[in-house]
């Protein structure tokens, strides 16, 4: 009698948002692919894309599933289902972050093929790659958390342009201030020196804080809707 | 298993500019109950505090015997919620929208469902994007009407329909309760609404409930009563009697526990009755809501 209205949740996102998912998979490998030309500026912009296309979606996804719900007022007919604030809060969080983390491992999947199995850029760029890739990630983990904490477009609007703004800026410092990492990125061999690791780790562990503390302020609401 | 089908004690809610004051609310199971408040009374607050939406400050809140907002998910199963400001997903259809909710409830009325889409004149494979605001809320209580719930709590379903999609909806709803034991709360602004389906009426203004009663005996105990006053004479105070206005020889004065003496009294004081009239829910909602105002001024 009793279905798993959670993972009916899940699944109903997943299809509410598959256009999304499948538009930014498509733009993504639109913009690997350019990279498979090579010269250096197909290799620029492909790479240009490839992270706009990755950072669009980290934006998108929070807005359409999380902000749009309460914003269009779908919400209390969700809230209608047998459904507490939690779970409710869980289901869109699992929902977003895994259509979020589809997207994101296809992309990392094609980037390492595009270095490993096609040799379009050098091993040495793979740890690089790999911690750049971790800042979207971060992004859209902050953006998702301040939309479902803060239940506004204006809260949701806030932390996208604060994490927007603070690439440009975590990519400089990254490159001005950890020179064992940027001076071993264009060479044949991948170099997993303890900075890159450390810095794997610190992205790790902001995601596993911003997580928790969404779910940690969620728990604590006392009105929803 | 409860007596009630909702049972609010000593329900407290606090906001910056609005408190929920001490509500006591009692639906027997089986009746339909209309929750009649202005803008801003506390309508909704105090739905979606028996929905578990909002967590209340103080008071008990039991939902079909079970403890709110503890146990709202398993309350849920069998409670039908439908608002005035809740929508659909615009993009898909109701077909969709049926096979979603039809997956998550067991108890889904398939034949229910065809019969109230003929009914409300809807058809499945219609985007919600292309429905009239009236179609729209027709599909939402058809989501919620297939359920077969226990319990309905329809948070000012009518508003804004024009008045034949407005007949339907009470039709559909008045058929509903056909099935015995099933209970309905209906907050509304709208008396003729309420008065067209309630076996019990609550008032509600600035978060406090002023009054809850039968609807029967409401209309029975509501009187207006016309005086033509000739000078000199003082009219008395008298129980029963919550309000008078005069203008010059004339009076109007407004009895919550009508009895029969109360005329004769007018008679005796000197006062002429001209007449003894039967209320309007509307009318009693209003003087209600006046007579409660002034008691709090006071």
């Amino acid at each position: 009698m009793k279905a798993n209205v959670m993972l009916h949740l899940i699944l109903k996102d997943w299809r509410l948002q598959r256009r999304t998912i499948i538009l930014t998979v498509l733009a993504g490998a639109a913009a690997l692919t350019i990279l498979v030309i090579g010269g250096q500026t197909p290799i620029v912009i492909g790479t240009v894309l490839f992270f706009v296309s990755m950072i669009l979606c980290a934006c998108l996804l929070p807005m359409q599933n999380i902000v749009n719900e309460i914003k269009k007022q779908t919400l209390p007919f969700v809230m209608s289902l047998p459904v507490s604030s939690a779970r409710y809060a869980a289901a869109k969080l699992v929902s977003t972050v895994g259509m979020f983390l589809i997207l994101w491992l296809t992309l990392l999947c094609v980037a390492l093929y595009m270095v490993l199995g096609r040799h379009t850029l050098p091993n040495g760029v793979i740890p690089m790659a790999m911690i750049l890739m971790g800042f979207p990630l971060i992004g859209f983990c902050l953006i998702t958390g301040t939309a479902l904490v803060g239940e506004s477009e204006g809260w949701a609007t806030a932390a996208m342009v604060v994490v927007n703004s603070s690439y440009g800026l975590v990519w400089y410092l990254l490159a001005s201030h950890v020179p064992s990492i940027t001076q071993t990125w264009g060479g044949p061999v991948a170099v997993w020196n303890p900075a890159v690791f450390k810095i794997l780790g610190v992205e790790f562990a902001a995601i596993m804080v911003i997580l928790g503390l969404t779910i940690y302020l969620q728990s604590r609401k006392r009105s929803f809707v | 298993m409860s007596d009630y089908a909702i049972e609010l004690n000593g329900v407290c809610k606090s906001y910056r500019f609005f408190d929920l004051q001490n509500v006591a609310l009692r639906l027997e199971h089986g009746t339909i109950m209309g929750l009649i408040g202005p803008n801003g009374a506390g309508k909704s607050t105090t739905i979606r505090i028996l929905m578990g939406l909002v967590h209340q400050d103080r008071g008990d809140v039991n939902v079909l015997g079970y403890r709110m907002p503890e146990e709202q998910i398993i309350a849920k199963w069998d409670i039908g919620f439908a608002s005035e400001d809740m929508r659909l997903y615009e993009s898909m259809t109701l077909g969709w929208h049926i096979n979603f909710v039809k997956s998550i409830y067991s108890r889904w009325d398939d034949a229910y469902a065809q019969l109230l889409l003929k009914h409300f004149g809807l058809r499945a494979e219609q985007k919600i994007k292309g429905l009239s605001h009236g179609q729209r809320v027709k599909a939402s209580l058809l989501l919620v009407f297939a359920r077969r719930p226990k319990l309905l709590v329809l948070d000012e379903p009518t508003t804004g329909l024009d008045p034949v999609a407005r007949h339907e909806i009470l039709r559909e709803l008045t058929a509903v309760m056909v099935e015995e034991g099933r209970s309905v709360l209906f907050s509304s602004h709208n008396t003729q609404d309420v008065e067209q389906i309630s076996d019990q009426i609550t008032f509600i203004d600035r978060g406090r409930i002023i009054d809850s009663m039968d609807k029967e005996i409401y209309l029975d105990r509501w009187r207006r009563m016309r005086l033509e006053v000739p000078d000199g004479v003082a009219l008395p105070s008298l129980p029963g009697v919550i309000g008078i206005q005069q203008t010059g020889r004339l009076a109007v004065a407004i009895a919550n526990a009508f009895e029969s003496h109360l005329p004769n009294a007018y008679e005796n004081s000197g006062a002429r009755v001209r007449a003894v009239e039967n209320m309007t829910l509307e009318e009693i909602f209003v003087a209600n809501v006046e007579h409660s105002r002034e008691e709090v001024k006071a």
